[in-house]
């Protein structure tokens, strides 16, 4: 067998090989973080969402609370406000029910009631609402069935409501939507786009660490003393000038 | 003069990887990190209990009117436990508050030694605690969380600590060695090296496309070398 032999050579042949293999996704890693760079985080909006306006609750009578269970043992037990009307969230081993705090009904979050808490978080006209079963790709980030609201706005929001609690889930922009696209191509998980810890990921990492290793180690063989010539000449002329 | 296109592109590719090189090499090197530790690793996880759903007796609680009365402003009031006692927690505009879900008291901010029992009822590990403090500046591995907090430092290699709340004595966030080292992982590859969270950064966007142009001048050179081979052995 040929001894392999550590020269410059080697390493720009290494360099050329890990190229050609994963070449391409070096390129569409710089031009997925490129373009992400570019967007304006604060258009793309936050990962999570969540953050709903919260309203004080009212003072005065609410229903009883020990009134509230219908057999099925409560794990928890939640007060607040949902547009100017108090609401329980009652946590049960059945699920999520929502009640009126102040008659005791059950509650159904119906297309009106989604539409009026994603009329709060923005103030668009609206386009269309839906129903999903689960949530889309958009929407990844959390469970359970929701209505979609979509907004007649120069972003094409649309708004994620949670057909369990009422509650504002999370509005997504074409600005988000160009984002996650790149995203997608940044974390190689082109089903889910969610994880970045898969084993594609892991080897073709791997394998860009050789690519930018050698290509480190070979700036240092490509650039002679004669690459920087122009930066001399553009100093000022250097009068004394020793000669040894 | 013709322009001789592999030389030029051959130059670009290292003049740009002289301008780009130890960012790219940074960007993998941290990229690498990020990819193979997980995530749920880095969040911390495995540090903490999962609060278990446990059925409620609801009947003899303090009314939720009492609570809203006693917490003006409050926009939530959930009912949890707290060291097995069930309480009304209630959201303000000053932050969480405790209430005994029994009588309706207000519970007072917790004290050094019960933030001792708490942290070691929420810690999955079994190390000391090594340092309990009551933290009003936020450190740099909580920028993004206000305080004030408790800080429950434990003995590991990772150094876990957790951050709980003075008056609910519940988890605010948890940080070992690991999620330390992501959060500096994290501000070499988006190049923010102050608040380490601005993705938008100039340095990075210019970086960024630099990067990319060193990248498409090396496919280039690419295709070129290995064409320019076939047509030898042609």
């Amino acid at each position: 067998m040929k001894r392999i032999r550590l020269t410059p050579l080697f390493f720009r042949r290494i360099h050329k090989w890990v190229g050609l293999i994963l070449g391409l996704q070096f390129l569409l890693w710089a031009l997925s973080g490129s373009v992400m760079a570019l967007l304006d985080k604060d258009k793309v909006g936050g990962h999570g969402g969540g953050m709903s306006h919260a309203h004080p609750l009212p003072a005065g009578e609410y229903f009883d609370v020990a009134a509230l269970p219908r057999g099925e043992p409560v794990t928890g037990v939640l007060l607040r406000d949902l547009g100017a009307r108090p609401v329980y969230e009652l946590r049960t081993t059945k699920g999520i029910r929502l009640v009126d705090a102040t008659t005791g009904k059950d509650m159904r979050v119906d297309e009106g009631m989604a539409r009026e808490v994603a009329s709060m978080m923005n103030e668009a006209p609206i386009q269309r609402v839906s129903i999903l079963a689960k949530a889309n790709l958009e929407a990844r980030d959390h469970d359970g069935a929701m209505w979609r609201v979509d907004f007649a706005d120069a972003e094409n929001s649309s708004a994620y409501v949670s057909l369990d609690t009422a509650r504002f889930l999370v509005m997504r922009g074409d600005t988000w939507r160009t984002w996650d696209f790149f995203w997608m191509l940044h974390n190689m998980d082109y089903v889910n786009r969610k994880s970045f810890n898969h084993p594609l990921i892991i080897f073709v990492a791997f394998g860009a660490l050789w690519l930018s290793g050698t290509g480190f180690y070979l700036l240092f063989k490509s650039f002679s003393r004669a690459d920087f010539r122009w930066l001399r000449r553009r100093r000022k002329p250097v009068v004394t000038r020793s000669t040894a | 003069m013709a322009i001789r296109w592999p030389l030029l592109v051959r130059r670009t590719h290292k003049w740009l990887a002289l301008v780009v090189g130890v960012q790219a090499l940074l960007w993998t090197l941290t990229g690498f990190y990020m990819v193979v530790v997980h995530i749920d690793t880095i969040h911390g996880d495995h540090l903490v209990h999962a609060p278990a759903a446990r059925p409620f007796d609801l009947s003899g609680l303090a009314p939720p009117s009492k609570i809203v009365a006693a917490a003006p402003g409050a926009s939530e009031i959930r009912l949890q436990r707290f060291a097995e006692a069930p309480v009304w927690r209630a959201e303000t505009p000053d932050g969480p508050r405790l209430f005994d879900a029994r009588t309706g008291a207000p519970l007072p901010a917790l004290t050094e030694s019960q933030v001792r029992e708490q942290a070691r009822r929420i810690y999955t590990g079994d190390g000391q605690i090594v340092s309990v403090r009551l933290l009003t500046k936020a450190p740099q591995e909580m920028q993004s969380r206000k305080p004030p907090y408790w800080q429950v430092e434990f003995t590991g290699w990772n150094r876990p600590t957790l951050y709980l709340s003075p008056q609910t004595g519940e988890l605010v966030s948890r940080r070992h060695a690991l999620w330390r080292v992501f959060d500096f992982a994290w501000m070499l590859h988006i190049m923010d090296y102050d608040e380490r969270t601005d993705v938008n950064n100039p340095l990075l966007r210019v970086a960024t496309w630099s990067a990319f142009a060193m990248a498409l001048t090396g496919a280039w050179l690419l295709i070129w070398s290995f064409k320019r081979r076939k047509k030898k052995t042609a």
